[in-house]
C-alpha cells in the first residue's frame, strides 16, 4: 500500500468509492459537452449525468420473461465492482496507485475486460433479439480490442522494464514523452481506448439505430444505472493509464487534470469527425492493422534496445 | 442448424424509424437472408375523410397527409381540380407554386441527408444539416407563415405573393444553402467512413428499379430516366424546367448524390423564377360544384412520382380521392435489394428510399 490513507477510506471515499463515482460523471459531463459544441449544439449541463445516475436509480427495475434472475441482478454489480476495483492500481488524481505489486498492469487490463465481458454476459442471457446480436457485437469487438490495446500498453512497459504501472508511471515522468518516442503505439493505445470504450465510431455494439441498445437493451432502473455507471469509471481509469503511460505519467493533481482532460479534447473530436463503422469493418480494420502495428512498435522498442545496449 | 430464421424485427417501435411500420429481418448472425414489410399503422383514413368534405375543405385535407411534402399534396390536389373545372391558375401563381415546391423539395432534401446521416451514426453531419436547413424553414415561414403545411394553394391559384423585399431574403438564404450543399457534396463523396458505410451497398440495377415500379431520385440513382416535372410538366415547368439529375451507380452513394445534385437544381430554378416573375393576378374564380370527370393529376414530390386520381360526380364534394404516393412505389426496392447485405446496412437501406410512413399509409 503506498498511500497513507485507511484502507476503507480508499475503498470508499477516494481515491475509490464515492470520488471515483464522481468524478465518473464528472467525466461523462465533459465528454457529452465536448461532443455536443463539436456538432453545434449547447450539450447538457454540469450536473446532468448525475441527475441521470439518481434517475435511473429511483426508476422501476423492469425484469424481462425468460431472463436469468440471478445474472440479471448481479452482471451489473460485477461490471462496477470491478471498474471501481481496477481504479485502484492507478494513479487517480496524480497520487501514486494505492495499491501496487508486480504484474498490477495485467490485473487492471483484465478487470477492465471484466466490465466488457459483464455486459456482452447480460445481452447474451436475455431472449431479446437486440440484446443477443448487441452481446455478439460486443465480445466481438472485445476480442479485437484486447491484443492491440494490451500491446500498445506493453510498450511504455518494456521501455520501463516493469510491469507495475507505479514504475511505468516514475519511468515516463523522468523520460521524454512516450507520445514522442512511440508515435506508433501512442495511436493504437487512442484508438484501442475508443474501441473498448465503444464511443463512435466504434459504437456498433449499442448502435442506436440498428439495435436499439444492443447488450443492454433489456436493462432499466437500478441495473441500467450501474452499468451506466461502469462505463464512466472506465472511460476514467482507460483516459488515466493512457496519460500516465504516454503523456509523461501523472504526478500531481493538476497535471492530472491538464493531461486527461486534454486526452477527453482528442477522443471527443474522433468521436464526431466519423461515421459510425460497421462491426465486420471494426473487426476488420482493427484486428489486423491495429495488431500490426502494435507489433511493429513492440520490435522497434525491442531494437532500440538492443542497440542501445551494443553501442553504450 | 441453418435452417433456423432467426428474426430481428424493426418497427413498430425502432429508433431507427421515425415513424411506425414492421420490418421482419431475417438473419443468419449480421447476414440478412430475407425481409418482409408490414404497412399501414399511421392509416388516418384520408381518402375517406375526402369524400365526406367540400373540395375547398379537402385542400386542408390533403395538405396532413404529409408534413414533409405537404404543398405537393394540395398541389397535385389543386391542380387535379383546376383540370375538372377546366381552369387554369394565372401564370403568377404558377410560379409561386413552382417556387413553394422546390423550397419544399429543399427542405425534404436537406432533412433527409441529416437524418440518412444519423442512420449511419454520423451526427455531427446530421446536426449540421438540421442546422442548415432552418434556413429554408425560416424561408418558408417568411414567405406562407408557418413552416410545415403552408397552405399556398387555392382551388384557382394560391393565397399569397412573395413581395421584393422576401424575394431579397430568398435569395440570399439561397446563397448560403448553395455553399452548404457544396460542402455536404464534399463529405458525402470523400469522407472514408461514410463511403465504407454507403459504397456499394444496396445496388439496384436499373432493369430491377424498372421492374419494381420505383420513382424518384431513389429510380434517378440507377439511371431511370423519369421525373415528373421533366415528361409531363406542370405549374411552371414549362416556362422554367429543370434539368433530370441521374446517376449510373446505383448503390447509396449515387442516392446522396442524386438528391444534393438536385438542390442545386431546385436553388437555380427558384433563382431563374423571382428574376423573372410573370405579372398577373394570383387566382382565378372557381365554380362550387365542379364538374363531374374523372382526372389523373402527377407531381414530383422530393421523394418520386404522386399521384393522384380525382372523380367528381357533378357535386361539391368528391366522389373519390385515390392518392399513390412514391414511397409505396419505392418498397419493393428496398425489400429486394436486403438479403445479402449485413444487419447494419438495414436501416441506411431503408432510409436511402426516403421513406414516409405518413405519405403511404394515408
Amino acid at each position: 500500500m503506498t498511500l497513507s490513507l485507511h484502507p476503507l477510506v480508499i475503498l470508499l471515499i477516494f481515491p475509490g468509492g464515492l470520488f471515483l463515482i464522481l468524478a465518473g460523471l464528472a467525466y461523462e459531463y465533459v465528454d457529452r459537452k465536448l461532443v455536443a459544441r463539436f456538432q453545434n449544439r449547447i450539450g447538457p449541463r454540469w450536473f446532468q449525468p448525475l441527475a441521470d445516475l439518481v434517475k435511473l436509480l429511483s426508476k422501476e427495475e423492469i425484469v424481462p420473461q425468460g431472463v436469468q434472475r440471478g445474472l440479471f441482478y448481479l452482471l451489473p454489480l460485477f461490471a462496477l465492482a470491478s471498474a471501481l476495483t481496477a481504479a485502484l492500481y492507478v494513479p487517480m488524481v496524480g497520487l501514486k496507485p494505492a495499491y501496487t505489486f508486480q504484474g498490477d498492469l495485467i490485473v487492471t487490463i483484465y478487470l477492465l475486460s471484466v466490465l466488457t465481458l459483464s455486459m456482452g454476459l447480460a445481452g447474451a442471457s436475455t431472449v431479446d433479439r437486440f440484446a443477443l446480436v448487441g452481446a455478439t457485437r460486443t465480445l466481438t469487438q472485445l476480442f479485437s480490442y484486447e491484443a492491440p490495446f494490451m500491446l500498445a500498453l506493453l510498450g511504455p512497459a518494456i521501455a520501463a522494464q516493469s510491469w507495475q504501472i507505479g514504475n511505468i508511471n516514475e519511468f515516463a515522468g523522468q523520460n521524454l514523452w512516450m507520445l514522442v518516442a512511440q508515435p506508433i503505439g501512442f495511436l493504437v493505445a487512442l484508438v484501442g481506448l475508443m474501441g473498448k470504450l465503444e464511443l463512435p465510431p466504434f459504437d456498433a455494439p449499442e448502435a442506436e439505430t440498428e439495435i436499439v441498445a444492443g447488450a443492454l437493451t433489456e436493462y432499466s432502473g437500478r441495473g441500467l444505472a450501474l452499468f451506466r455507471l461502469g462505463k464512466d469509471i472506465e472511460l476514467v481509469i482507460g483516459l488515466t493509464l493512457v496519460a500516465a503511460f504516454y503523456l509523461g505519467g501523472l504526478h500531481s493533481p493538476f497535471d492530472f487534470i491538464l493531461k486527461t482532460l486534454g486526452l477527453l479534447l482528442a477522443v471527443a473530436l474522433m468521436q464526431t469527425l466519423f461515421a459510425r463503422l460497421r462491426i465486420d469493418q471494426v473487426v476488420g480494420l482493427w484486428w489486423r492493422i491495429g495488431t500490426i502495428l502494435a507489433v511493429i512498435q513492440l520490435i522497434a522498442i525491442i531494437a532500440g534496445r538492443y542497440l542501445g545496449t551494443l553501442i553504450f | 442448424m441453418s435452417g433456423e430464421r432467426f428474426v430481428i424485427p424493426i418497427g413498430p417501435q425502432h429508433p431507427a424509424l421515425k415513424e411506425p411500420s414492421h420490418f421482419e429481418i431475417f438473419v443468419d448472425g449480421e447476414q440478412v437472408t430475407g425481409a418482409t414489410l408490414r404497412l399501414g399503422y399511421v392509416h388516418r383514413g384520408i381518402e375517406k375523410g375526402a369524400e365526406q368534405r367540400t373540395w375547398t375543405q379537402n385542400l386542408y385535407l390533403m395538405e396532413r397527409i404529409c408534413g414533409i411534402c405537404s404543398h405537393v399534396h394540395a398541389l397535385a390536389f389543386a391542380q387535379g381540380v383546376e383540370a375538372l373545372a377546366g381552369v387554369q391558375a394565372p401564370p403568377r401563381a404558377r410560379a409561386i407554386r413552382q417556387v413553394i415546391a422546390e423550397l419544399e423539395r429543399l427542405h425534404s432534401h436537406l432533412l433527409w441527408l441529416g437524418v440518412a446521416a444519423h442512420e449511419a451514426g454520423f451526427d455531427a453531419l446530421f446536426m449540421y444539416s438540421w442546422r442548415d436547413r432552418e434556413v429554408v424553414m425560416d424561408l418558408l415561414e417568411l414567405v406562407s407563415g408557418n413552416r410545415v403545411n403552408y397552405s399556398a394553394n387555392l382551388l384557382g391559384g394560391v393565397k399569397f405573393d412573395i413581395t421584393a423585399e422576401q424575394k431579397v431574403r430568398i435569395l440570399d438564404g439561397l446563397n448560403f444553402i448553395e455553399e452548404r450543399v457544396h460542402y455536404y457534396l464534399g463529405v458525402v463523396n470523400t469522407d472514408e467512413t461514410f463511403l465504407g458505410r454507403t459504397r456499394g451497398v444496396g445496388l439496384l440495377s436499373r432493369e430491377e428499379a424498372e421492374r419494381l415500379g420505383a420513382v424518384g431520385p431513389t429510380a434517378r440513382a440507377s439511371g431511370v430516366t423519369r421525373d415528373v416535372r421533366v415528361d409531363a410538366p406542370y405549374a411552371a415547368y414549362s416556362e422554367f424546367p429543370v434539368k433530370m439529375v441521374v446517376s449510373q451507380q446505383g448503390d447509396l452513394q449515387a442516392r446522396f448524390v442524386v438528391r444534393l445534385d438536385e438542390c442545386f437544381e431546385s436553388i437555380r430554378v427558384i433563382r431563374e423564377i423571382l428574376n423573372n416573375m410573370p405579372e398577373s393576378e394570383l387566382v382565378v374564380r372557381m365554380p362550387r360544384r365542379i364538374p363531374a370527370g374523372e382526372v389523373v393529376s402527377r407531381v414530383e414530390a422530393p421523394r418520386g412520382e404522386l399521384f393522384y386520381f380525382i372523380v367528381s360526380g357533378g357535386g361539391d364534394k368528391p366522389e373519390r380521392v385515390k392518392v399513390r404516393t412514391p414511397s409505396l412505389a419505392n418498397w419493393g426496392t428496398v425489400l429486394a435489394t436486403a438479403p445479402g447485405h449485413k444487419l447494419a446496412d438495414i436501416p441506411m437501406l431503408v432510409a436511402g428510399i426516403d421513406p414516409c410512413f405518413s405519405c403511404n399509409d394515408r
